[in-house]
């Protein structure tokens, strides 16, 4: 395991040194701006992912009550919102470039916004419950309600008014529109963007459970 | 188990007619919202062409904030009563949750009575198909009705739950309010509405299959 968080950094840099340098900028784009996607999908695919993990530890919590699956739920939330953050301030470089101002109320931009208050009002709920099995277990209520209504939010809603945001990954085509470069670097960019968010939780967590161990309250 | 959520509607129900707190708060402030529109802008003060999306917009903005106002009392109510472990110790956690979100669906209603004939004659609101709207009105409603519901249970026993329940509930129902607005605006337009009814549906029924299985555990103690 050390030895896969050593070859983190070196890889990681690679692919950010690659995702400059190795495929020529897209077509229809202004300037180099397509590289964003490099940056933006993963942030937002490691966001959702983190999301996901939060929902599972929550439903691990349920059936076990063991606190340590809370503390993960809690960091996954934490870290995906660091991502789903990155995700909007990369998208509002992209409009900057491409349509001119910061932010447009694009529903996909809208969308991923009201995702990350979607969690967001997670830690809101968490620090207004005292009793930590209370908090845990009305934590991980919320985080399994929320990813059922998630899809609505980051899928369906989006889709039902017209969008300037280009066409994503998941589209009606089935089809990645990438050639072989860009899509090398797009996956390894996907991977190395897990790999951080895998060790950013594994830090939260283990952090969270030394301050349960030494009895310091969540806040 | 019918009866039994019928027996829990019909007890908030009964509580309310003694009371009247949340008809009164939610209507008032429907009517006050009606009023503050229709004065600013009136039934003409809108471009003709703009007129059907903000006006769709407003009614479910006006809607959202009204039931907002009312629905989250489900369980606060309870435990401010502390009756909230009798119930418990009643009836399993589900059955509570069934009823209590039926009487705020029919609350919700209370409230679009009064709210769309409002609209419909102080704003000079045009509308295409009436079954339509009615359509929107139901199954948008439903899941407002069922997510307030829901996220009552939760936020009852947390402090600042007033302002906690905007912060969680917002998210949450966007996509069905947007989808709602959809489908009424087309229903004003007399267009094509099948797509945003579905995602309505489906919305209805991944929330309430949600809540349904999460409610014992919501509402454990």
């Amino acid at each position: 395991m050390k030895a896969l968080k050593l070859l983190l950094l070196p890889y990681v840099a690679a692919v950010v040194a690659a995702a400059f340098l190795w495929p020529a900028p897209a077509k229809g784009f202004i300037g180099e701006s397509s590289r964003i996607v490099f940056f933006h999908v993963p942030c937002a695919w490691t966001s959702s992912l983190a999301f996901l993990v939060a929902a599972g530890a929550s439903f691990a919590y349920l059936r076990s009550r063991n606190p340590w699956h809370d503390e993960i739920a809690c960091a996954a939330v934490r870290t995906g919102l660091v991502f789903g953050i990155l995700t909007l301030i990369t998208g509002s470089l992209f409009a900057k470039i491409m349509w001119g101002s910061w932010w447009n109320w694009d529903p996909r931009e809208s969308s991923y916004l009201l995702l990350v208050f979607l969690y967001a009002a997670y830690l809101f709920l968490r620090s207004a419950i005292a009793d930590p099995e209370r908090r845990a277990r009305i934590a991980a209520v919320y985080a399994l309600f929320a990813v059922v209504l998630m899809p609505f939010l980051v899928f369906v809603a989006p889709r039902i008014t017209a969008s300037l945001h280009p066409q994503t990954v998941i589209n009606p085509q089935g089809k990645i529109l990438m050639d072989t470069p860009t899509r090398a670097v797009f996956f390894g960019a996907l991977a190395g963007f897990s790999g951080v968010f895998l060790w950013m939780l594994s830090l939260d967590a283990r952090a969270a459970r030394l301050a349960r161990s030494r009895g310091v309250r969540e806040g | 188990m019918v009866s039994s959520v019928l027996a829990v509607a019909a007890k908030d129900a009964t509580q309310e007619l003694r009371r009247r707190v949340a008809t009164l708060a939610v209507l008032f402030f429907a009517a006050t919202a009606l009023a503050l529109i229709s004065y600013a802008i009136g039934p003409f003060g809108l471009p003709e062409d703009d007129r059907p999306p903000l006006q769709a917009a407003l009614f479910w903005i006006i809607l959202f904030f009204a039931a907002a106002t009312g629905l989250p009392r489900a369980f606060v109510q309870e435990e401010e009563t502390g009756t909230l472990l009798a119930l418990r110790k009643t009836l399993p956690g589900s059955v509570v949750f069934a009823g209590k979100a039926l009487f705020n669906f029919a609350l919700f209603l209370a409230i679009a009575a009064v709210v769309v004939p409002g609209f419909l004659l102080l704003l000079d609101w045009k509308i295409a198909s009436w079954g339509l709207l009615a359509a929107s009105v139901l199954a948008g409603g439903y899941g407002l009705s069922v997510v307030s519901t829901f996220l009552s249970a939760l936020t009852a026993r947390a402090s600042q739950k007033n302002v906690l329940f905007v912060l969680v509930a917002f998210p949450l129902v966007l996509p069905l309010l947007v989808t709602a607005i959809a489908a009424t605006l087309e229903a004003a337009r007399g267009g094509e509405a099948w797509m945003p009814l579905r995602v309505l549906i489906a919305y209805d029924g991944a929330a309430s299959g949600a809540a349904y299985l999460l409610a014992e555990t919501a509402w454990e103690d």
